[in-house]
């Protein structure tokens, strides 16, 4: 008797199994198909886009943009095209992952592709945001780096690139705040730490720089009178 | 386009009906000097010019230092002492603010609505902070358009040697290379020009550029040179100034002329092309030699700019020049005096030229990455030419006129990218 209910429990578990299976089957099998041709796709898209931007002179519109210059400073290495090939490419083979989980159709995958869905557009603002960011602050920190040399400023570089930093890290809070990650944080850490640096500057400046202080506010107070003439007539 | 004219103006204009000959001062609070130029002008006029009908226009900034009432108080009629014959019409004179973007050349293109209104054959205009002005400029401006048919008069004068440095070491060999004409001044600031040129200058669609500021003096000469009009230069003696702007920034006017004339190089290079070597225009007057005034030069700033943006603008520079030109120049940067030699300094301008025309960066950031290789040159310049006399050194920027029309192959490959 024993073996008759156990050979029949086995049986009925080895039915679901095989029903499963043979619902699971065909789903595992598009998950495949959905995955291959995903790297497929993107992998496509990589190498076209990649030749495209380089022809299309992308390269040195971000260099010109100072892109370049921001994207080397976040750790890549490599040409500009060749970097938003490979996230485009990234991009679009999340996309296919998302896809494939999609078509398990088991309620924890609908749930994490119904949800990433829906994130999407905040993620793709983040972005454009961080790359908004990395143009500006290339382009403000290269406006400064020429103004503070032709003023005779001894840490252009210095000032640059704090100036560089401090819009990154503004356009990356940003960011974050956008994509709801930590509001409370971030915006407490930003205001901490920018408030920080300006008054480790204006103690710097007020302590270490006491004579050009003065020298500054000599010259705000002159302000009104003629201005000198510079000696050389380059005209 | 003619801009318009102020009410008051429009009736001046009628009331005068026509003018054979116009000299014009642009202003902006010069009241320590236009007295004395715009006498100058109407004694030029009234003494060599008696017959003809002439007026003297003032095209002022908005002064607040009473510069458009000192030249309105100004006697049109010149002293007795320095007048031959007695002249036989009046000078006429109109002070008018101008309108568009403030700057010279707007006063200008106010200047040229004016000439064009009263149809006059010649026009001169001449800076207002001049101190060296006589009536015979007038007469040096005018009479080769009015006499022997010039549509446009460059002025030579006899000026310090660290004077016009941008002129010197950019304007004059590049204008010279380019355009193939020998014109030592080309932004010179007093010039004389026929009615027929300043009509084509009006028709020119540059009054919102670097044109309507510090560009308009070698955009007047390049137009002139490039667009095949008659130009010769008038030997106008000494030209002793008050600065052009004291408390003008150096980097800015320095990208106003320099834009200006990468600008004109955009747009006349089909003319520019094809021409070689370089040829003398006709001169007039009758050059001689005076005293000029010294000048103090702080060499140790602009060493000291040159060699921190050697180290710190090389990523920018990057975009212009070429990697064995910036090495060459961060070589130079380390060795004591500063030398930089004329073939490097040609290669520089040419390499920032040609990235201007592809606008490899903003083009502004550019131009003003330029200025500390700029004050680099000068302060090598001075320091080679410290115990030089004027010949000599006039000999040097010679050499360095003809290095720019020798590496003139090295640009048109450049700008071809």
């Amino acid at each position: 008797m024993w073996n008759d209910v156990l050979a029949g429990v086995i049986q009925e578990t080895l039915a679901g199994f095989r029903q499963e299976l043979a619902d699971l089957g065909p789903r595992l099998l598009a998950m495949t198909v959905i995955l291959v041709a995903g790297f497929l796709v993107s992998g496509s898209l990589r190498f076209v886009l990649s030749i495209a931007l380089r022809r299309l002179g992308f390269d040195r519109l971000a260099d010109r943009a100072g892109l370049a210059h921001a994207l080397h400073k976040l750790g890549f290495a490599g040409e500009p095209s060749r970097a938003l090939a490979k996230s485009t490419a990234f991009l679009v083979l999340a996309f296919f992952v998302l896809l494939a989980l999609g078509s398990l159709d088991l309620g924890l995958a609908r749930e994490l592709v119904s949800q990433s869905f829906t994130y999407l557009p905040q993620v793709l603002v983040a972005i454009a945001l961080l790359v908004l960011g990395a143009v500006i602050a290339g382009f403000v920190r290269r406006g400064v780096l020429i103004a503070a040399v032709n003023a005779g400023l001894p840490s252009a570089r210095l000032l640059a690139g704090f100036v560089q930093s401090a819009l990154l890290v503004l356009f990356g809070a940003m960011a974050l705040e956008h994509l709801g990650v930590g509001r409370h944080i971030i915006l407490v850490s930003f205001t901490i730490l920018f408030g920080g640096v300006v008054f480790a500057l204006s103690l710097a400046f007020g302590l270490a720089g006491r004579d050009l202080a003065r020298e500054l506010l000599e010259r705000l107070a002159r302000k009104g009178e003629p201005p000198r003439e510079d000696p050389l007539r380059h005209l | 386009m003619s801009p318009p004219l102020e009410p008051q103006v429009e009736d001046r204009l009628r009331e005068i009906g026509a003018a054979d000959l116009l000299v014009g001062i642009p202003s902006y609070n010069n009241a320590r000097t236009i007295g004395h130029v715009a006498r100058a002008a109407a004694a030029g006029l009234a003494k060599y010019f008696p017959e003809s009908r002439a007026v003297i226009v003032n095209s002022d900034g908005g002064s607040t230092d009473g510069t458009p009432e000192l030249v309105a108080s100004v006697e049109s009629a010149a002293p007795r002492a320095i007048l031959v014959r007695h002249p036989l019409s009046v000078v006429h004179k109109i002070v008018t603010p101008y309108h568009g973007v403030p700057g010279k050349g707007s006063a200008f293109r106010t200047i040229f609505a004016i000439a064009q209104r009263l149809g006059v054959r010649a026009c001169a205009v001449v800076d207002s902070d001049l101190r060296s002005i006589t009536p015979g400029w007038i007469e040096l401006l005018l009479g080769p358009v009015l006499h022997e048919g010039f549509d446009y008069v460059a002025p030579l004068y006899l000026r310090h040697k660290y004077d016009g440095t941008i002129t010197n070491s950019i304007v004059y060999p590049l204008t010279r290379a380019l355009y193939g004409r020998e014109v030592r001044q080309p932004i010179g600031g007093d010039f004389g020009f026929s009615g027929r040129l300043a009509a084509h200058y009006l028709k020119r669609p540059v009054w919102d550029s670097d044109v309507a500021r510090f560009g308009i003096d070698i955009w007047m000469t390049t137009t002139a040179l490039a667009d095949d009009f008659r130009v010769c230069e008038a030997f106008l003696g000494a030209k002793i100034h008050d600065s052009k702007d004291p408390g003008a920034d150096l980097a800015a006017m320095f990208v106003q002329v320099v834009s200006s004339v990468f600008d004109l190089m955009h747009v006349y290079h089909e003319r520019w092309e094809s021409v070689t070597g370089a040829s003398k225009v006709p001169l007039f007057g009758f050059p001689h030699g005076v005293g000029l005034e010294p000048i103090a030069v702080d060499v140790e700033r602009m060493q000291r700019i040159f060699r921190q943006a050697a180290s710190d603008l090389r990523e920018v520079w990057e975009a212009a020049l070429l990697p064995e030109d910036l090495a060459a120049l961060t070589a130079l940067a380390g060795v004591e005096p500063l030398s930089v030699p004329d073939s490097l300094w040609v290669r520089v301008v040419y390499g920032f030229a040609a990235a201007y025309e592809h606008a490899r960066l903003p083009r502004e950031q550019l131009l003003r990455s330029l200025v500390p290789l700029y004050l680099g040159r000068t302060a090598s310049f001075v320091l080679e030419t410290a115990t030089s006399g004027a010949e000599d050194v006039e000999q040097r920027i010679q050499s360095l006129a003809e290095e720019f029309v020798a590496q003139k192959p090295h640009l048109q490959e450049r700008w071809r990218g």
